[in-house]
């Protein structure tokens, strides 16, 4: 009886310390792992202030769009971005500058001279020339660029 | 929960099946297939995370590798668990199957187990093969190189079958992509179905035990479950403790880019495949292929169909004479070629030197100039075993003067 007793104690001592030291395995090689798969998700995005063209030749009260490219590091890789926004001088030598990703879910977004509304062709997206949304589902207005002008040339923010 | 999975599953028959008594004097050598297991299942887990930022395109592979070692975090350490775990592979695989030799543990009525665990064997190599190309550096290039140049030489189809593995005749972006999908679609496939069949018949026969365990002593050993594989588990965090630290404190060597036109560079094999390259050179001109095919072919064969060879019964390796000095002698003889291609000199050249072993090609080609640089050279003579003598270019100018 005591026998049975004690072998059913080092059966139970032994599953306990099985799956103990299976999960110490696993969280010392999962952490790092996962660490590993995720790290992207919590690098910092550098930004950096990209050359749109001579403000003279993009001065303009409708929206223009403009489409650059800039080199950044992607991964290992120095990329080229291309990047396509609406520009306008809104006077004062203020510049409105919007990305056209939709702040939806990422379609790019038209301007409509008519209707004077940047139109998502997605879901149906409306947004007014200020950026807010005028209609459907975004949850956020436009994303509208950081703006500069030196020396005669409008740089905006990428991100 | 558990009457719900029970009505559903046959569990209690698997629970049953689990804590079967193993045979008596079981000892931490039948751990080793375990471990295997485990580190299989490491690398698969290891490699599957390192494909989140690896490229197989020459242009990217290297840069990709340099990325995972220095920017992503734990990158260094995941890409050093998987590298050491390669080798830590090799050296279980090899253990486990010294200690089925040792017990004779693959003779029947376990043949099958032993053929599918040699075959597991060969695919551990193809792992290792395929792998140490893709960091798309030095050693990468050049010891894929010469490692598909040994398959060209099998007799009839070798030319053919470099040719399918480099996916053309050169080595360069579909190899490293052919490789890739080896290394990281293929085998793996191949290696789990393998260690599934493998497994079936390990819990179907039952363990092998100790040759000189009695029929009693066969049944009567502790359970499966829990005791052998607490032990086993305990054999891992063993291992993964030790494999740990190795990542943490030994970097992965990465070399330069590849340069297919670097003849400075002394290529060198991982050190699992030092036995092979040490063998090759002692089987020169007509008898190249037998390093490069034969050997290794029959080699391979014979272990695969040793259960069929040996016939004599079942008892430890010592009580086998002819076994022991068969086993010895591969073991003995395998250590020491890795040895010897491990240390063996690296070929000392100079600039100058290298220069010069393209000159008699100009010089054949031109056959204008048969006063050589070469006299000036002291260093790297065993180089020149091509050097034309004097006689041989003026022959070579008497040939071109004769054809105008």
């Amino acid at each position: 009886m005591e026998k049975r007793g004690r072998r059913s104690f080092l059966v139970f001592s032994k599953n306990w310390a099985t799956a103990f030291i299976g999960g110490i395995i696993s969280l010392a090689a999962g952490i790092p792992l996962i660490g590993f798969a995720i790290s992207p998700a919590f690098k910092k995005a550098e930004s950096k202030w990209v050359d749109l063209g001579l403000a003279d030749r993009l001065k303009n009260s409708r929206f223009k769009k403009v489409d650059y490219t800039f080199t950044a590091k992607d991964g290992w890789v120095q990329a080229t971005k291309k990047r396509s926004v609406y520009v306008t001088d809104v006077g004062n030598g203020e510049w409105s500058v919007f990305s056209r990703t939709c702040s939806h879910l990422g379609c790019l977004v038209r301007w409509d001279e008519n209707q004077e509304s940047f139109l998502c062709p997605c879901h149906g997206a409306i947004f007014d020339k200020t950026g807010a949304v005028v209609a459907g589902p975004p949850p956020e207005p436009l994303q509208k660029l950081e703006t500069k002008v030196e020396a005669g040339i409008l740089y905006v923010k990428e991100t | 929960m558990r009457q719900f999975l029970n009505e559903r599953l046959p569990l209690e028959a698997f629970s049953a099946h689990l804590r079967k008594p193993l045979p008596k004097h079981i000892n931490l050598l039948f751990s080793l297939g375990s471990l295997a297991m485990f580190l299989l299942i490491l690398q698969a887990v290891t490699g599957a995370f390192l494909a989140f930022y690896y490229s197989p395109s020459p242009e990217h592979a290297h840069n990709a590798v340099t990325y995972i070692s220095t920017e992503v975090p734990f990158g260094a350490f995941v890409r050093g668990l998987h590298h050491w775990g390669a080798s830590a592979m090799v050296i279980v695989v090899v253990l486990h199957l010294l200690r089925v030799v040792l017990y004779s543990s693959y003779k029947a009525p376990r043949e099958l187990t032993w053929i599918f665990g040699v075959l597991l064997l060969l695919v551990v190599l193809g792992f290792g093969f395929t792998g140490y190309l893709l960091p798309w550096d030095e050693k990468a290039y050049w010891a894929t190189v010469v490692g598909v140049e040994i398959a060209s030489t099998a007799p009839g189809l070798g030319d053919f079958v470099a040719k399918v593995m480099r996916g053309g005749t050169e080595i360069g972006a579909v190899t490293l992509s052919r490789f890739y999908a080896l290394h990281t679609i293929w085998l793996p496939w191949l290696a789990f179905g393998l260690v599934g069949v493998h497994l079936f018949f390990v819990r179907y026969y039952g363990s092998s035990g100790k040759p000189e365990n009695t029929p009693e002593e066969m049944k009567t050993g502790k359970p499966f479950y829990p005791d052998q594989v607490f032990e086993d588990v305990v054999g891992m965090l063993i291992l993964f403790v030790a494999l740990a630290a190795v990542a943490l404190f030994v970097p992965v060597p990465l070399e330069d880019v590849a340069d297919p036109t670097n003849a400075d560079y002394d290529p060198r094999p991982e050190w699992y495949f030092l036995f092979l390259f040490q063998l090759l050179k002692y089987f020169q001109g007509p008898f190249e292929i037998l390093g490069t095919f034969v050997i290794p072919t029959v080699g391979m064969l014979l272990l695969l169909f040793l259960p069929f060879l040996d016939r004599s019964e079942r008892a430890v390796l010592w009580k086998r004479p002819i076994a022991l000095t068969v086993t010895s002698v591969c073991v003995v003889g395998i250590v020491v070629l890795t040895i010897l291609g491990g240390t063996s000199k690296k070929l000392e050249t100079t600039e100058a030197a290298i220069q010069e072993t393209t000159q008699p090609t100009e010089q054949v080609q031109g056959a204008a100039t048969p006063d050589t640089d070469a006299e000036t050279v002291d260093e790297g003579e065993a180089v020149f075993d091509f050097q034309l003598t004097e006689e041989e270019i003026e022959g070579a100018v008497e040939v071109e003067e004769g054809q105008q």
